[in-house]
């Protein structure tokens, strides 16, 4: 009996202890703010003053860092002292000051200009726990200025996001500022234009190597719709596919070994695989309906294309090994230009909606539609960027087309292309 | 009656088995044992998944005392409640009217019969145009003064009702019961003041106001991670250890940050108290 009175006592004992030490719990199911503030102090002169390097950066970089949608940049008006001290370590930097300015992020860098050498030094830090995030030293000319900014703004969103960003990266499209349309390179900001060919006739709808510096497009140089492969650095450009009819479309498969493209050989649109040699693998689809348009997932194992095999245009996606088709869209009359995105999870597509194109996501499953753009002007072609954040596209608005970039929600529009050139078909390289 | 009962017990000893006394022992023993082995760390215990609750609190923000929101629950002392005393309704004189005048009616006086001469038989005097004018004009006076009087008298009726609804309001408003059982202390769903929320509530909006990350920063948002937070009752954060990462460095490391933003709370509580703090990103999982 002594027993059952020293368990129980025990038991009262344990229960009031285990009621007595209990934490508070508490459940936070969203941050308070979902931006954070950044602060970029202007690099400065590690040696002689040289006009424009330091503002150049500092555009360049804030524009990355705006698209981005990860920050609030903090007025440089409000900055106090540590903002004109040069602090390349962590223990040097007056955090105290950086915090009362309600920044949590930092970027404080300096450069030096010797012998047509340009050295950057640029330091990221997280004020709140004054640590350095990463830290790099840049090499090269006054030319690379832009390309030093573009780099770090990627290295910024690998510390912050574990991932990198797509800045130091290309943009190819199709313009018409000589009056032929013509294909061209540029940055993802819309600087260092570039023309690549130079055909005089109709070049269109160009695709990157996914492992090479290297391009595809579809161009009526010879008369034909023929597809041409181009070397960018060396120039040198080669037929890839001259199939009497249609060449067109030709996508790049992720692993760069295929093309997935349109042919009309046999009189009617169909797609097929090609060889990087021209030959054909594989004919991918049957069907008295135009199939056009091809679009890889990222495992490769299923392209995403555009087929009136039920009546409209509408999203299909055949499975390249078995061939097998399966419908994606069913809503709107028009439905075209599908990309599926480097993650693999959605495709974005254009839909006619009255007389405009707007964007539209959906994933791969068939769910979830989400349409992205809104407002006049015919948005078509869009094409992700190479870490799934961000989307290129063209607008047809008031009789001027011009390549526009938005974060992969819609959010951020902005035009990247410059006035007057007519510009479609915009697809972005891989990291360059 | 004690003998008819032991009786009765003994008859029911012959039916139980020998040793019953001794299972039923065991088996109460046995039951006690489960709670007891529930409350140990072998049952890890998870809370069940709550679909999010949206509350709108535009009034009770986190104040600098946040204890005193539902005064019943409040822990601080309560003040006696102020005796609500209904004003009394005054009592109105009225005013003493005259009765309704009767009918004046003019007699005749009777001659003397003494002198009978038909000439001088008085007429009844007839009431003159003024007289009837006067008397009409009392009349009305009269009927004014009446209506006016039960006008008054309910116009004072009407003022002592809502005197005495206010009253009644003013009384509901004092009692210290809430209208929600257990309504923890300040919250919305809780009566009271509303001065200003309960410590758990404010301590969760301080953490979350200073916790940051970005939704592009994040390529999934099934992450959890549990942190325990220890404040001191002056509101310092004494040490914090994290019982669970979600195993994404970003999602931690905003973590981190925020709990280093946290360390002191800006008001002290009323005794040094353990947080567990769940961490996840529930209400950010419908966007794209």
């Amino acid at each position: 009996m002594k027993i059952v009175r020293a368990i129980l006592a025990a038991a009262v004992l344990y229960f009031f202890y285990a009621g007595s030490a209990a934490a508070v719990r508490i459940e936070i199911s969203a941050p308070g703010e979902q931006i954070i503030p950044l602060a970029i102090t202007s690099l400065l002169p590690m040696g002689a003053v040289q006009a424009g390097v330091a503002e150049e950066f500092q555009q360049v970089l804030e524009n990355d860092l705006d698209l981005s949608g990860l920050f609030d940049l903090v007025d440089p008006e409000a900055f106090l002292g540590d903002a004109q001290k040069l602090t390349l370590h962590s223990t040097q930097v007056d955090f105290g000051q950086w915090r009362m300015l309600g920044a949590e992020v930092l970027i404080k860098g300096g450069y030096r200009f010797e012998a047509g050498k340009l050295t950057v030094e640029l330091r990221l830090y997280d004020v709140i726990s004054r640590r350095l995030l990463t830290g790099r030293r840049y090499i090269g000319t006054l030319a690379d200025v832009r390309r030093i900014a573009h780099t770090f703004a990627d290295q910024i969103l690998l510390s912050l996001t574990g991932e990198s960003g797509p800045f130091n990266s290309r943009i190819a499209y199709i313009s018409k500022r000589t009056g032929r349309k013509e294909l061209y390179l540029m940055d993802v900001d819309g600087h260092q234009r570039l023309r690549l060919t130079d055909h005089r006739s109709i070049v269109l709808n160009p695709d990157f190597s996914p492992t090479r510096k290297e391009l595809i497009f579809t161009s009526y140089d010879k008369g034909n719709p023929d597809l041409y492969r181009k070397e960018i650095y060396t120039g040198r450009e080669s037929r890839l596919s001259l199939k009497p009819g249609l060449n067109i479309g030709g996508r790049y498969s992720p692993d760069g070994r295929e093309v997935a493209l349109t042919l009309s050989k046999d009189k009617n649109s169909e797609l097929y695989l090609l060889g990087t040699d021209g030959t054909i693998h594989r004919r991918l689809t049957n069907h008295y309906g135009i199939d056009v348009d091809p679009s890889w997932s990222p495992d490769g194992h299923r392209i995403a294309f555009v087929s009136d095999r039920r009546g409209n245009p509408n999203i299909f996606i055949v499975d390249i090994h078995t061939l097998e088709v399966n419908r994606l869209t069913y809503a709107g009359k028009y439905n075209a230009t599908p990309a599926w995105s480097p993650k693999g999870k959605r495709i974005v597509f254009a839909r006619l909606e009255g007389s405009e194109f707007n964007l539209f996501s959906i994933r791969s499953d068939g769910s979830d539609e989400r349409q992205l753009t809104f407002g006049p002007g015919s948005k078509e072609h869009p094409r992700w960027s190479p870490d799934g954040r961000f989307l290129i596209y063209s607008l047809d608005r008031g009789g001027e087309k011009s390549i526009w970039i938005m974060r992969a929600d819609g959010t951020g529009a902005r035009k990247i292309s410059s006035k007057g050139g007519h510009d479609t078909h915009p697809a972005w390289s891989a990291r360059w | 009656m004690d003998s008819s009962r032991k009786q009765r017990w003994q008859q029911l000893q012959s039916v139980f088995e020998p040793g019953f006394r001794r299972m039923l022992l065991v088996s109460f023993l046995l039951h006690l044992l489960l709670p007891v082995l529930y409350h140990t760390p072998w049952f890890p215990k998870k809370d069940p998944v709550k679909p999010p609750v949206y509350r709108v609190n535009l009034v009770n923000k986190p104040v600098k005392k946040p204890q005193a929101g539902r005064p019943e629950a409040a822990p601080v002392k309560k003040k006696p409640p102020k005796k609500v005393v209904p004003p009394k309704a005054k009592p109105v004189k009225p005013k003493p009217i005259p009765p309704k005048p009767k009918p004046v009616t003019v007699k005749a006086k009777p001659k003397p019969a003494s002198k009978p001469t038909p000439r001088t038989v008085s007429k009844p005097e007839p009431t003159s145009a003024v007289s009837k004018a006067q008397e009409n004009a009392l009349q009305k006076r009269l009927e004014e003064l009446r209506t006016a009087q039960a006008k008054k008298r309910a116009e004072q009726e009407r003022k002592d009702h809502l005197d005495a609804l206010r009253a009644a309001v003013a009384a509901e408003s004092q009692q210290v019961k809430s209208p929600v059982a257990d309504a923890p202390v300040g919250s919305v769903t809780g009566k009271g003041d509303e001065i200003g929320v309960d410590e758990r509530d404010y301590v969760r909006e301080f953490i979350t106001r200073q916790w940051r990350l970005s939704q592009y920063q994040l390529a999934t948002r099934q992450l959890e991670a549990v942190v325990l937070l220890v404040y001191s009752a002056e509101g310092k954060l004494r040490h914090y250890r994290f019982e669970e990462k979600s195993g994404n460095e970003i999602f931690d490391s905003s973590l981190l940050r925020a709990i280093l933003k946290s360390k002191d709370l800006g008001q002290p509580l009323q005794e040094q108290t353990d947080f567990t703090v769940i961490f996840n990103l529930k209400d950010m999982l419908d966007r794209p």
